[in-house]
């Protein structure tokens, strides 16, 4: 794909990127590693991933908000220097001036530059016609809905009329129907023309909603961010969700990002099993595993991910890191992209509160993480560790993953389980004496 | 800014509120006036007071012109450092002890220098008192300023900064267009406080003795301390109620309209705007001049800076140049300057610090003692003044709060109570305390109270009021005792704002030692055993080493215990009891 040499120097490359962050803990966090892609003229971009993959700072890299720590990020063939003068940006939080009204708010795009009063209320009343917002002009921010304040950061970016139109998660703070309707309109607005606008791209975790937008699509990993997929898409817009071709498009994507998260390696076994081999605990709260399992008991104890996602209106990412959970408890197998309720599974579902928090705590006792911490507690004076050691020792067994989560997921599943309890005012962990009786 | 034709103006009808514009310009260009008047004016250091009640409004006048350009003043003060602090590391390690230091430095530290600096530069007109007088104002007024616009350039949500890096909004249309309108509600309501802080050391900053000599600026503060020197209660009472005039006036015609004004600048989408429509923003918004007015002014300071970029000829100037970017290009550049900035700061803090044990090695081992000794009397005065503050304001800001109709009528009425110079009520509180017999060693901390006990009650109300109707009913259902009520609900929620109020109030009781330890009564001045009357007395008999013998041991005690006791007091607050936002 990208080896393919294009006669025309693109819009925008990224070279070799690596970027990194210091938290405030001090601790260095690899966000994206070893980026390399190309925005040509005539293209819709679709970078998609999970939380935490970097496809929002690619954005920033391109459109120079961010500098990457390392590699080089080209504007037509020429090293970027300060913000990318080609881009126009659309935010995910919409990022309008709540004292503007709209007319003003989209006037912000223009007052760079020196135009007339004239040529400047054309430009706007254009920008403001394009996006379908006559009539309010005058309104402000707080008066529109979610899909109209996104029509507002639209025709800001319109206004500009600059080649490249970046869209950050533009749809994910709307409703479904809303996002639906706009996706469309500003896949009208570039194949119109009636815009300068040469190319788009759009970040999201939203596998449809990148499939029938990017002509070609970056599909990220997590840990740190890197580029797993990149694929052109050559489907004919209007694209059409239900089509074979669509499908398969959609099942191929699904199937990197599960393995991605979930390796399905043949001899597949849970890490718990390895000796010396500690989890990595996945993000994720214990009542979103449960709920998980309910509806995968619902469906006869078989269930796909994608499906579940799209029902319970979840990010699917975040639908496999709970199967991950679940499976590290062994309360799912997960053959390709189902998730299978185990015998256990089955056992919990049914169980009552007490039941549960007493499976709970015998799956927690399985893992590797929850016994080299209960040693280090047996071990301590009055059986108890600072918050501080127990990050260090995460660091220690875990050095590449982000301690503080994995902290805190395994003290909120500890604590439900009743194995360690978690004191907040002096910030120490402790070994929990469950009440028998109970 | 583009498409301005949003306001439809009736074309040539002259309306009231232009009147009250026009009106409140001239009043403006009469202080200006008589302002100049009295700075061109032959150097007197001590005025004649009149104490009949006609004096007073010439007086008053001249008061407000000086807290009128002291204002000014700490607003530049503010928007300069404040964004110089917000925006650059190195300036921030700077700017933000200093005006911690600033922060508890009591307005006599500060009289000396500027009085005797001043009046040397200026010795045949008045401008070199008249500019120490203002400064001292100054000092009450601009502190609380600058952290709050601190706070909120630095909370401005990212994503308009990103939005303004990838418009190309240059760095002064991003201040006037995102950063300025993010604080202006802030700004706003800190200048109210601000403004009042200003007026509380009124009598000291207008008249005072400073050696053998005895000054005195024309002013409703000199006005003030006259009368109470002659112990002339007709005159004090008149004092007062011109004081009160004063305040009410300026919360009416300016404070009110611009807190309605900005509270449009608020980020978050709630409605919670005035209920009503402060009076005179109805007369503004009536008004042509100012439409015309406020309309054109944006367009002037972008004009402007279009013709600034001009001048420099060059395509990147005032061009954004994105923070981050930059940052990471000269991280270590940035860290070696930072580097050398904390060096050379550090070295420059020894030599003050050397200067100082220099000048102040003069005092005897016996007169640091006695400076510790007083420190800790104020310490206990500045301790009881909050707890009895508390005592009352407590309960009483939580019963207020938790009625609206209650919140309405008494919101103004603290306001005022909180702006009222307490030293000037002193002769009166002292004539109540002499009935019972209390000696000023203890009834110094009573007065201490009357100044600082607001600003807990303030900080109470603000909290008391955003607890929140669904925890109240589900405590009520449950139908607990009162006591429960109280002590489960009503005390947790109100603690962060309380602590807020007792950090405030607490710094406020240290600075006002200096007036309520020291107190002229029927003629006769009071003295109590303590910090401020010791600073009070080495300022008027002159003895400089002593005066910063003292002013070290206050500012070494306010920052360490801010430091070591209310911050994390605070913390513990913030993290435990404070409700997500």
């Amino acid at each position: 794909m990208n080896s393919k040499m294009n006669p025309a120097t693109p819009l925008v490359e990224l070279k070799n990127i690596h970027q990194s962050f210091t938290l405030s803990s001090g601790q260095k966090i690899k966000v994206l590693q070893d980026i390399h892609f190309t925005l040509e003229e005539g293209e819709i971009l679709a970078i998609l991933g999970p939380s935490g993959s970097g496809k929002s700072t690619c954005l920033r890299i391109l459109s120079g908000l961010i500098e990457p720590t390392l590699g080089q990020c080209l504007r037509r063939g020429k090293p970027l220097v300060g913000p990318n003068p080609d881009v126009a940006m659309v935010f995910q939080t919409f990022a309008l001036l709540p004292w503007l009204n709209v007319a003003q708010n989209v006037a912000v795009g223009l007052e760079p530059l020196s135009l007339t009063k004239l040529e400047a209320e054309e430009r706007i009343k254009k920008a403001i016609d394009l996006v379908g917002l006559e009539g309010f002009e005058e309104a402000y921010p707080r008066e529109l809905s979610g899909g109209m304040k996104q029509r507002v950061g639209i025709a800001r970016a319109l206004v500009m009329e600059r080649p490249i139109l970046c869209l950050d998660e533009p749809f994910s703070a709307l409703d479904v129907l809303t996002a639906e309707v706009l996706r469309k309109e500003v896949l009208n607005l570039w194949r119109s023309g009636k815009t300068p606008v040469k190319s788009i791209v759009i970040v999201t975790h939203n596998i449809l909603e990148a499939i029938s937008m990017g002509s070609k699509i970056l599909v990220m990993g997590t840990n740190p961010g890197q580029i797993k997929l990149a694929v052109k898409n050559d489907l004919p817009y209007p694209r059409d969700e239900i089509s074979g071709r669509f499908k398969e498009f959609v099942d191929n994507i699904h199937s990197v990002i599960t393995e991605d998260i979930i390796p399905d390696t043949p001899d597949w076994v849970p890490p718990a099993m390895i000796a010396n081999a500690v989890e990595a605990l996945p993000s994720v709260q214990l009542n979103e595993v449960f709920g998980l399992l309910d509806r995968i008991h619902e469906s006869g104890g078989r269930a796909d991910a994608f499906a579940i996602a799209q029902a319970l209106k979840q990010e699917s990412t975040q639908v496999l890191l709970m199967a991950k959970a679940a499976e590290l408890l062994d309360f799912v197998d997960t053959p390709k992209n189902a998730i299978v309720l185990t015998n256990l599974g089955n056992q919990f579902v049914k169980a009552d509160v007490n039941l549960k928090k007493q499976m709970i705590r015998a799956q927690l006792q399985q893992l590797r993480i929850a016994d080299l911490l209960k040693t280090k507690l047996e071990t301590s004076e009055n059986h108890e560790i600072s918050t501080e050691e127990c990050l260090e020792f995460i660091r220690d067994w875990l050095p590449n993953e982000p301690a503080e989560k994995i902290f805190d997921t395994l003290i909120q599943w500890s604590r439900y389980g009743e194995l360690f309890g978690y004191n907040a005012t002096s910030k120490t962990v402790y070994l929990d004496q469950p009440d028998v009786g109970a | 800014m583009y498409l301005t034709k949003k306001t439809i103006v009736p074309k040539g009808s002259f309306k009231v509120g232009d009147t009250a514009v026009l009106l409140l310009v001239a009043l403006v260009i009469y202080l200006i006036g008589i302002t100049a008047k009295q700075w061109e004016g032959v150097y007197r250091p001590a005025v004649e007071i009149d104490l009949s009640a006609s004096s007073l409004l010439l007086f008053s006048l001249f008061s407000m012109g000086r807290a009128m350009i002291a204002y000014i003043l700490s607003l530049l003060f503010t928007l300069i450092f404040g964004y110089l602090a917000a925006k650059n590391r190195i300036a921030e390690k700077i700017i933000v002890p200093l005006l911690d230091i600033g922060q508890s430095i009591p307005v006599l530290g500060f009289l000396p220098g500027l009085v005797l600096g001043l009046v040397s530069i200026f010795p045949k007109t008045n401008i070199g008192l008249e500019l120490a007088c203002i400064l001292m104002i100054f000092t009450g007024q601009v502190w609380n300023m600058a952290f709050s616009f601190i706070s909120s350039m630095k909370s401005v949500p990212t994503q308009l900064y990103e939005m303004s890096d990838n418009v190309g909004l240059s760095k002064l249309r991003q201040f006037f267009r995102v950063e300025l309108p993010c604080s202006a509600t802030g700004l706003a309501w800190n200048s109210l406080m601000s403004v009042a802080g200003g007026w509380f050391f009124l009598t000291v900053c207008e008249a005072f003795t400073l050696g053998e000599k005895n000054f005195r600026l024309p002013g409703l503060g000199s006005y003030m301390s006259v009368a109470i020197d002659q112990d002339n209660h007709r005159a004090m009472a008149f004092g007062a109620l011109a004081m009160v005039a004063v305040i009410v006036i300026s919360d009416f015609v300016i404070w009110r309209p611009v807190i309605a004004w900005t509270s449009k600048f608020r980020l978050s989408e709630s409605h919670e705007d005035f209920q009503t429509i402060p009076f005179m923003t109805l007369l503004f918004r009536e008004s042509l001049i100012a439409q015309k007015v406020t309309a054109e002014f944006e367009g002037i300071i972008f004009q402007w800076s279009r013709f600034y970029r001009k001048i420099f000829r060059s395509k990147t100037f005032g061009q954004s140049t994105n923070p981050i970017s930059r940052k990471m290009k000269s991280k270590g550049q940035g860290k070696f300057l930072e580097g050398l900035v904390s060096v050379l700061l550090y070295l420059s803090l020894a030599v003050v610090a050397w200067r100082l044990i220099n000048f102040v090695s003069q005092l005897r081992w016996v007169e640091w003692r006695e400076i510790l000794v007083c420190a800790s009397f104020t310490g206990t005065r500045v301790f009881t003044a909050v707890v009895l503050g508390t005592l009352w304001a407590l309960p009483a800001g939580i019963l207020i709060g938790l009625s609206p109709k209650l919140t309405r009528w008494f919101q103004p009425i603290i306001q005022i109570g909180a702006s009222f110079p307490a030293p000037m009520v002193y002769p009166l509180a002292l004539g109540l305390f002499a009935i019972l017999h209390l000696h000023i060693n203890v009834s110094s901390a009573l007065l201490m109270l009357l100044g600082v006990q607001w600003y807990v009650l303030f900080n109470v109300l603000a909290g008391a009021v955003t607890i929140s109707v669904d925890l109240m009913d589900s405590f009520r259902l449950t139908g607990v005792s009162k006591k429960t009520l109280w002590t489960k609900l009503y005390l947790p929620s109100v603690f962060p704002y309380l602590v807020t109020g007792w950090v405030t109030a607490a710094g406020g009781a240290w600075n006002a030692s200096i007036v309520s330890e020291y107190v002229s009564f029927g003629g006769t001045p009071l003295i109590a055993r303590g910090l401020g009357a010791m600073i009070s007395e080495s300022t008027s008999q002159g003895n400089y080493p002593k005066l910063v013998g003292c002013l070290l041991v206050m500012v070494a005690t306010v920052i360490l215990i801010n430091r070591l006791f209310w911050s994390r007091v605070y913390h513990f607050a913030e993290t435990r009891f404070r409700f997500e936002r």
